[in-house]
């Protein structure tokens, strides 16, 4: 794996463009699945999944190839997605999201959520029932965990926090979700 | 069976899931679990709800990744051009400051040697005024080499692998 990060630096140090088509093609759905989860809304999604790999692409030489290519692109997906939260509200994307600081983020009034409709044609609904009540914190840190299966120093890494948050958001985030799926199977 | 045991058994079925627990945490969860309806059925739930969340599936944009593909690429192209363009107004400016600080140098320098030879004044003086012009001239040249290198680089990229 470190050889393959190393060359993958040196690539991107390059800014080979042909590094960067595989890379588009190798991380799409993972980067597209994890926009969906923090912004719950498609187009948006779209637009930051551009601008991730438009980033990458200027900001290349600051991957050391010392960590997991998959932790370094999601956390420049979200830094993003924070600035753009910072612009629209003027508050980082935890403070909207964390329910313990706070009221939980709350996506526009839309009806049915736009999260809702781009899972609904492929999963069941109670689980999309259930995903759309967890707080956006607590949904970034369960698909980092259990579908990207990254590990919980890389999960902090992502989010730029001490490992005892992602253990405690893991934790919270996990009881909500078995929780709202028992209430709504019940 | 005391609230303690039930407590330890909800914390270890979590943990295991989020960071993994020793084997002697292990041992003790599968024993309890062995005994316990109750946490048996809270380890089936925190199953079956980590079963559900890996099998959600996102439909991805057909074109989402070609279109990005092809911004990276233009992108890619406007950051190779932004350093050549940096260098020709750097030499520019070099050539332009050389050749103000040298002016009376030159003239001085081109007087005598007309002079010397017998030239018409109208000869040298314009002699300086191409010393002046050759700036342009050099920037000039670099623009056509680097526009050559930009046209052989398209063809080559147009070119069927």
């Amino acid at each position: 794996m470190a050889d393959d990060t190393k060359s993958l630096a040196l690539g991107l140090k390059r800014r080979d463009p042909d590094l960067l088509d595989a890379l588009i093609e190798q991380y799409q759905y993972r980067l597209f699945r994890y926009l969906l989860y923090i912004t719950g809304n498609r187009e948006r999604a779209e637009d930051f999944f551009q601008e991730t790999w438009i980033r990458v692409l200027e900001r290349g030489h600051q991957y050391d190839g010392k960590s997991k290519f998959e932790a370094w692109l999601f956390s420049i997906a979200r830094h993003l997605v924070i600035d753009w939260q910072r612009q629209k509200k003027a508050q980082s994307l935890d403070a909207l999201t964390n329910p313990d600081e706070g009221a939980p983020m709350e996506f526009p009034g839309d009806d049915p959520s736009p999260l809702h409709l781009v899972l609904t044609n492929e999963s069941d609904a109670t689980v999309q029932a259930s995903l759309e009540k967890l707080p956006a914190i607590y949904r970034e840190v369960l698909l980092l965990r259990f579908q990207e299966e990254l590990g919980l120093v890389e999960i902090a890494t992502v989010l730029s926090a001490p490992l005892s948050t992602v253990k405690s958001r893991l934790y919270r985030g996990l009881e909500d979700l078995r929780l709202l799926l028992a209430g709504a199977t019940a | 069976m005391s609230q303690e045991l039930h407590t330890r058994a909800e914390q270890l079925i979590a943990q295991e899931r989020v960071e993994g627990i020793l084997p002697a945490d292990q041992h003790w969860l599968r024993q309890h679990l062995a005994e316990c309806p109750s946490c048996t059925s809270r380890a089936a739930a925190t199953e079956q709800a980590l079963r559900s969340l890996r099998s959600l599936s996102v439909p991805f944009p057909k074109t989402l990744a070609s279109r990005t593909q092809f911004r990276v690429r233009l992108r890619a192209q406007q950051l190779r051009a932004e350093p050549r363009w940096r260098m020709v107004w750097a030499a520019c400016g070099v050539s332009w400051a050389f050749g103000a600080a040298t002016a009376p140098y030159v003239w001085r320098g081109l007087e005598w040697a007309g002079h010397r030879i017998g030239l018409p004044n109208i000869i040298w003086e314009l002699g300086f005024g191409l010393w002046w012009a050759l700036p342009a001239a050099v920037v000039a040249v670099i623009l056509m080499i680097d526009n050559v290198g930009r046209s052989s680089e398209s063809a080559w990229k147009r070119q069927p692998n």
